[in-house]
C-alpha cells in the first residue's frame, strides 16, 4: 500500500476538515458566545493580523516575527543542550554496566518529579526569561533522549558489535560506524519525543511572564480577554511543533545513512 | 576400514602449521553448575587447508570457534597463529556467522568495503577492491542493494566476501549455511569449493552436517560432547569435485555417522550439579 497516493492523503485531512466544520456551524448558529469561542473566520483574520500586520494596527498586530524567533531560540537551545547531554550519556549507560548504575538511580528520582515543580525553583535561579526557560526545556527533553538512547544501544545485536571486532573495527570507530547506525530508531523517537516536549515546556517557561514568544502571547491574550489570539497562539505552535519535528528528521536523514534506510 | 579412510590422530605435526591449538579447555560456571564445554583440544591446521569440525549441538565446536576468533579466552590452553598467541579478536581470523550479520543499514557493497575503512587505502583502490570482491561473488547487480532485499543465500555471499576482502589469514565459519533451504545449502557449498580453490584460503568450518563435512572437507574433525573434545581426526582424501550419488561418498558417510555415534555415548557425564550429586 502506497500512502502517497491521493485517497490516502486525504484520509489524514478528515477528521481535522470535519472539526473545522462543525466549529463554522456552531458558530454561525449562535449556539456558543463568542467570547467562549470565536468565529473561525475572526481567528483567521486576527491571525492574519497577527502574522503580517503593521505594528500600529492593533495590539498583537505584527508580533508574529519577534516571538517565534524567540521561542525557537529558547527550543532550539534547549532541545540541543538535552540532545548533546542525553544522547552520549544514553548510549554510554546502555552499554556500560557502571555507567547505567551510576546513573540509573539520579536519573529515575529526577524523572519522576513533573517538569512543572522545577519552575519556582528555575525562576529563583535563573530569573524570568530565557535562561528559565531553556532550561526547564533542557530537564523535560533530556529524560526521553537519554532513555531512548539507553535502550537503543542496548538493543544493538551483539553480532554486528562482534561482527565489526572481527573485521579490526577500534571502540571509537565501533561507536560511530556500528552503535550510533544501530540504535538509530531508537535515538531518531527519543529526539522526537524529546522535541514535542521542548514546545511544551516553551509555553510552561513563557507563561510567567516574558515579553515575547508564542507562549507569552496566549497567556497575554487571556489577561486582555483576546480569545482569537490565544487560539491563533496554540495553532501557531502547532505548526511550528510538526515543522520542527519534519526539519529534525530531515536534518536526520541528511546526516546519516541509517536514518535514510531505516524501515 | 577403508583405505580412503584414515585416522590420523597421532599424526605429526604439519609443517606450515598456520594455527596452532594446544591443550585447549573450556570451562562455564552457571550458577552452582560447572559445565567442561572443551577438554584439552589439540591440533594444527596447515596452510590453504579446509578442516570441517563435525559434532552433535552441544559438544562445543561453537565454543571452540569463538575462542580460534578471540571473543572468548580459554579457561586453558593455548591459541597461535603463525606462532603469535591469540588473545582478541581481529582481521587475520575473520568469522562468517551462521545468523545474519550484516549491517541493515548499509547496501551489498558498503557492507563489503566495511572493513578496508582505516587501513589507509585510497578511495580509488577501495572502490577496485570492493568491485573485484562483488564481482567474485556475483553480486555486481546487486550491489547498492540493502541486506533486507537480498535473500539468505545472497547475503551469506555478502558475509564472505566482506571477510574475504581483509585477506585473513584463516577463515572461521560457524554454520554459515545451517539457516538455508537445502539446495541452495548446496549451491554454497559448490561456491564456498570454487572461491577455495580460487584464494585456496585456510578455512575452519563448523558444522552438524555429515553430508556437508563430507563434501567440503580435506580432513574433518570429529567431534563428541561430555566432555568437548576431538575424538577423531580424519582425512578425507575422496576426488574432487566430489558427488553426492556416489557410493564413495555414501561409505564416507556412513563411517562417519558411526563415528558420530562411538563418539556421542563413549562420554561420560560432565555436567554435574553438586547439589544433586
Amino acid at each position: 500500500m502506497n500512502d502517497r497516493t491521493t485517497p490516502y492523503r486525504l484520509l489524514s485531512w478528515i477528521i481535522p476538515g470535519a472539526l473545522i466544520m462543525t466549529w463554522w456551524m456552531v458558530s454561525r448558529c449562535g449556539w456558543l458566545p463568542a467570547y467562549l469561542l470565536p468565529h473561525p473566520e475572526d481567528i483567521a483574520k486576527s491571525g492574519y493580523a497577527y502574522v503580517f500586520g503593521h505594528a500600529e494596527g492593533g495590539p498583537y498586530s505584527g508580533r508574529f516575527v519577534t516571538d517565534v524567533i524567540a521561542s525557537l531560540a529558547r527550543v532550539a537551545l534547549g532541545f540541543s543542550m538535552a540532545a548533546g547531554v542525553g544522547v552520549p550519556l544514553g548510549i554510554l549507560s546502555g552499554r556500560l554496566m557502571w555507567m547505567d548504575k551510576l546513573l540509573s538511580v539520579s536519573v529515575n528520582g529526577v524523572r519522576a518529579v513533573p517538569g512543572i515543580c522545577w519552575l519556582p525553583l528555575s525562576l529563583i535561579w535563573f530569573g524570568i526569561g530565557m535562561k528559565t526557560t531553556v532550561f526547564l526545556i533542557f530537564l523535560a527533553a533530556f529524560f526521553p533522549i537519554y532513555l531512548n538512547a539507553a535502550a537503543g544501544a542496548r538493543a544493538v545485536p551483539a553480532i554486528l558489535l562482534q561482527a565489526g571486532a572481527m573485521m579490526g573495527v577500534g571502540r571509537i570507530r565501533g561507536v560511530f560506524a556500528i552503535l550510533i547506525p544501530g540504535a538509530m530508531s531508537h535515538l531518531m523517537a527519543g529526539l522526537r519525543l524529546g522535541l514535542g516536549i521542548s514546545w511544551a515546556y516553551l509555553v510552561l517557561g513563557e507563561l510567567t511572564g516574558v515579553p515575547s514568544g508564542l507562549g507569552a502571547v496566549i497567556m497575554d491574550a487571556r489577561m486582555s480577554g483576546h480569545i482569537d489570539v490565544i487560539i491563533v497562539g496554540i495553532v501557531m505552535i502547532a505548526l511550528f511543533g510538526q515543522l520542527s519535528d519534519y526539519l529534525l528528521r530531515c536534518l536526520l536523514r541528511c546526516l546519516f545513512k541509517s536514518a535514510r534506510r531505516t524501515p | 576400514m577403508s583405505t580412503r579412510l584414515k585416522l590420523i590422530s597421532t599424526r605429526a605435526a604439519r609443517p606450515q602449521a598456520v594455527l596452532d591449538i594446544k591443550g585447549v579447555s573450556q570451562i562455564f560456571r552457571v550458577a552452582q553448575t560447572t559445565c567442561h564445554a572443551l577438554e584439552n583440544v589439540s591440533f594444527q591446521a596447515g596452510t590453504g587447508e579446509l578442516i570441517c569440525i563435525l559434532g552433535p549441538s552441544g559438544c562445543g565446536k561453537s565454543t571452540l570457534l569463538k575462542i580460534l576468533s578471540g571473543f572468548i579466552a580459554p579457561s586453558a590452553g593455548k591459541v597461535a597463529l603463525n606462532g603469535l598467541p591469540v588473545f582478541r579478536p581481529g582481521p587475520d581470523r575473520c568469522v562468517v556467522f551462521q545468523e545474519d550479520a550484516l549491517f541493515p543499514w548499509l547496501t551489498v557493497a558498503e557492507n563489503i568495503a566495511f572493513g578496508l575503512k582505516g587501513r589507509g587505502l585510497g578511495s580509488q583502490s577501495a572502490r577496485q577492491e570492493t568491485e573485484r570482491f562483488l564481482s567474485l561473488v556475483n553480486l555486481e547487480a546487486f550491489a547498492d542493494y540493502l541486506p533486507r532485499e537480498v535473500s539468505g543465500g545472497m547475503k551469506q555471499r555478502v558475509a564472505l566476501a566482506r571477510v574475504l576482502i581483509l585477506n585473513p589469514k584463516v577463515l572461521l565459519m560457524d554454520e554459515p549455511f545451517a539457516a538455508l533451504d537445502a539446495q541452495t545449502r548446496e549451491e554454497m557449498q559448490n561456491f564456498l569449493l570454487a572461491l577455495w580453490k580460487k584464494l585456496s584460503h585456510t578455512i575452519l568450518f563448523v558444522t552438524h552436517d555429515v553430508a556437508e563435512a563430507v563434501t567440503l572437507a580435506d580432513r574433518i574433525l570429529v567431534m563428541g560432547k561430555n566432555p568437548g573434545r576431538i575424538r577423531h581426526d580424519i582425512a578425507v582424501t575422496l576426488k574432487r569435485p566430489r558427488m553426492r550419488e556416489t557410493d564413495d561418498f555414501h561409505h564416507h558417510c556412513k563411517r562417519l555417522y558411526a563415528l558420530l555415534r562411538t563418539g556421542d555415548t563413549g562420554g561420560m557425564q560432565s555436567c554435574q550439579n553438586p547439589r544433586m550429586s
